[in-house]
């Protein structure tokens, strides 16, 4: 019941305008062996503003489990009881925390073998991973297992956090071994930056300040050198691609295209193509509620007026004309494999890309990928964990691109027609016409389903939508009774 | 092109990208409205990821009866003022059976009043989708949330078996019997959604501003006495105090603090400035340790 302390009217505007450099999202990845809630929980604690009812409990849960020594750090983050009672991260858990020049967006995800999918699903919503290791162990398989997977997702920043540097006499000489294998780990993937520090999570040093302990580290210490990082949004990457999530009317003569831009930007006036339909139209008007933009770059919600009403709804990209999406039936990707059910080649699977849902005609799989060696090893199975090299044949097609030339629509999500699990997350290597499903399958045609099973359905958006959801049930049912087939609408 | 979006630019446009997803992929989604600062947040990103149709959703209030009177009159004025659907549903069973707030311990109250309407009122309409202003900072099993929160048959959450959410495609397909919670403040603190309600201007209800009220102390928490149902213990009498909520419930649940922020700019430094969270204000969550995971497999928000 204490009373709250107000900050000095003169300091609002200040803090106010504290949200102008963006967010930066942290994954930290190793085991509790390695001390990662403690690293965590000690950035947390030491650089960020922390509620003091949230330190207190903290404080008195510690006195129970450490008797007292010092703060268990790591109960900031275990936060499931199952995970608490066993002292191990299971699930990813999302914590947020300000320092003086940006917001930090903590993606804590479990460090072990059987937990590689949360991993995986955790670093793919990270612009930079710290990863963990013992200074008496050093780089292990995990590490290697570990810059696999964030390579894989798209992280193309890396640390390597050098822990229990105390326990390992703060030496210098021991430090630099570990940062020489590091070094040869990370060349090996597409990184953008890979930096070695040395801390001790405990004692706090190097984490948000400088260690005494050890002089010979001339480098940033790991906050210092997070709050450099450019958060990802300061220059549009890419060509422009806004995937049309649905279409917005006010009843009476506007008919606008609302999505995020997922990469570039657009301005009003430029021509956009929809790779799908072929057909292009200039943009009227970038309207939002309270007002119209000129431009819109990469991350913002918007919605698209066009000159002619050209027929677009969701699942289509809009692009510039010179630069559109590739229109896409075959596709070669990596594959995480996230569901405890295996792959089954005779399932029904949907694609899911960045708004559209597709049937799939076949998944094969080529081979899985041996994290440790980086070998692919031949395989036409894909369980729980693995990551697998898989050809996959959509029913119709889709707009994509690779993941290599633009993340946010180069990845996709594999779903289980029956349940609706995510059974797989995926990126794309390469994405090609093709044939579709070979020439002999069964050909699903707009003529057949408007005889019968879309008899009801008129020309409005909604039923035209309602017109592609029948279609896609339909083949996957003639796909589950062994019969290929191919959507040509 | 070096101009630079803010982090709060960042969460809204986020947030309407949820909206807009899930009114795509589900068949018929409700916005659980309860009146609150995030609800209001919510319910403003609603409106911006639709206009300039109006949302494509009705409001749900589940109205425990113990609600503030301050609280109510404010969402019948926002309903009318954005000209909004809204399905109020109380618990007649309970009510009938006289589950109350003071009688009964915050668990039981919670499941009765709270959490089991919630699911009659889910099924009686066959929603299959709810959107929540749940926060992943607010509590420590909420950190583990997804965006688009499974529940099997029963609204049941299992923390175990949820469906990974991989970059930001989200997947709403739907199995036998499965509803979905949707959360489009997810990444939102509460810092957030004071600084958003500031910069967008946003009428909240004004019992987040200090005020003189008629106030008890009651085991260390400050109790507003917004009717004469709560029985008195000998020796409270109300006193009159300047006083404001962080949070906003039933009030016999909801403790304030004292407080002098008249206005929306003395609020917001405040908040700003506050070294303790917002659920050190709400009284069902100190009821047991993981009290909210429990609540939540139940089919709590």
């Amino acid at each position: 019941m204490t009373a709250l302390t107000a900050i000095r009217r003169e300091d609002l505007a200040p803090a106010l305008n504290q949200d102008l450099n963006g967010i930066l999202h942290l994954l930290t990845c190793g085991s509790v062996d390695d001390g990662k809630s403690t690293l965590i929980g000690r950035l947390l604690w030491d650089a960020s503003d922390l509620y003091d009812d949230q330190r207190e409990t903290i404080n008195r849960s510690s006195n129970a489990a450490t008797g007292g020594a010092h703060p268990d750090f790591s109960l900031l983050l275990d936060g499931l009881v199952a995970e608490r009672e066993q002292g191990i991260t299971i699930d990813v858990a999302w914590r947020y925390f300000d320092t003086a020049t940006r917001r930090f967006v903590v993606i804590d995800s479990p460090g072990h073998e059987q937990y590689t999918r949360n991993m995986a699903s955790g670093a793919s919503h990270a612009d930079v991973a710290i990863m963990l290791v013992d200074a008496r162990h050093g780089v292990k398989r995990q590490t290697r297992r570990h810059a696999a997977i964030l390579d894989i997702v798209g992280v193309k920043r890396v640390i390597l956090a050098v822990n229990k540097m105390d326990l390992a006499d703060w030496s210098q000489d021991r430090f630099r071994a570990i940062e020489a294998d590091f070094r040869e780990l990370t060349l090996r993937f597409g990184f953008r930056e890979a930096i070695a520090i040395p801390v001790s999570a405990v004692g706090g040093d190097n984490v948000a300040r400088r260690s005494e302990h050890m002089p010979w580290y001339t480098g940033p210490h790991l906050l210092e050198h997070l709050e450099r990082i450019p958060p990802r949004d300061i220059t549009p990457r890419g060509p422009f691609r806004l995937p049309v999530q649905t279409v917005l009317r006010d009843g009476l003569d506007f008919r606008g295209l609302a999505g995020t831009v997922a990469s570039g930007y657009i301005s009003v006036g430029d021509r956009v193509t929809d790779a799908l339909s072929g057909q292009s139209a200039h943009v009227l008007r970038i309207a939002t509620m309270g007002r119209d933009l000129e431009l819109a770059k990469q991350g913002q919600a918007v919605t698209l007026q066009l000159d002619t009403d050209i027929d677009v709804a969701r699942g289509a990209i809009l692009s510039l004309a010179d630069h559109p999406p590739t229109v896409a039936t075959q596709i070669e990707a990596r594959i995480v494999w996230l569901w405890e059910t295996p792959f089954d080649p005779s399932a029904g699977y949907f694609l899911r890309t960045a708004t559209d849902l597709a049937p799939i005609s076949t998944i094969s799989i080529k081979s899985l990928l041996d994290l440790e060696t980086l070998i692919a090893e031949p395989s036409e199975k894909a369980s729980v964990n693995d990551i697998a090299i898989a050809s996959i044949t959509l029913g119709r097609s889709v707009a994509v691109d690779t993941f290599a030339d633009n993340q946010p629509t180069g990845a996709f999500l594999i779903v289980d027609a029956l349940t609706g699990a995510t059974v797989a997350g995926g990126v794309i290597a390469s994405a090609t016409a093709g044939n579709g499903a070979s020439a002999s399958a069964f050909k699903l045609t707009r003529e057949l389903l408007e005889r019968g099973l879309c008899r009801d359905l008129s020309d409005s958006d909604e039923d035209r939508r309602e017109f592609q959801r029948r279609a896609s049930e339909a083949a996957l049912l003639l796909h589950a009774a062994g019969i290929p087939v191919k959507i040509e609408l | 092109m070096t101009v630079q979006l803010s982090h709060l630019d960042m969460l809204e446009a986020e947030a309407i990208y949820i909206f807009r997803e899930a009114a795509a992929q589900f068949r018929k989604p409700v916005l659980m409205y309860s009146i609150g600062k995030d609800s209001t947040v919510l319910l403003h990103l609603a409106r911006k990821a639709f206009w300039p149709q109006k949302p494509p959703f009705p409001l749900l209030h589940i109205d425990t009866t113990w609600k503030f009177r301050d609280m109510i009159a404010f969402r019948d004025k926002t309903v009318r003022e954005f000209g909004l659907d809204l399905i109020v549903h109380t618990n007649e069973e309970g009510l009938k059976k006289g589950i109350n707030p003071y009688d009964y311990s915050p668990s039981v109250y919670t499941d009765v009043m709270k959490t089991q309407p919630l699911k009659q009122a889910l099924d009686k309409y066959g929603f299959d989708a709810a959107f929540g202003g749940a926060r992943r900072d607010e509590e420590s099993s909420r950190a583990k949330e997804r965006v688009f929160s499974f529940r099997s048959a029963g609204h049941r959450w299992d923390p175990r078996r949820q469906r990974p959410e991989m970059w930001n495609l989200l997947n709403g397909r739907l199995g036998t019997g499965e509803t979905v919670r949707v959360f489009p403040l997810s990444n939102w603190t509460e810092r957030d959604v004071w600084r958003y309600i500031a910069r967008e201007n946003l009428d909240v209800v004004p019992l987040y501003f200090a005020a003189r009220r008629p106030t008890i102390t009651r085991n260390g928490q400050l109790l507003v006495v917004d009717d004469d149902r709560l029985p008195l213990q000998p020796g409270e009498v109300p006193q009159m105090k300047s006083v404001r909520f962080r949070t906003l419930g039933c009030w016999p649940l909801t403790a304030a603090v004292p407080s002098t922020a008249a206005d929306l700019e003395s609020v917001v430094a405040e908040t700003l400035g506050a070294r303790t969270s917002e659920r050190q204000g709400r009284l069902i969550d100190h009821d047991q340790a993981g009290a909210m995971e429990r609540k939540k497999q139940e089919g709590y928000f």
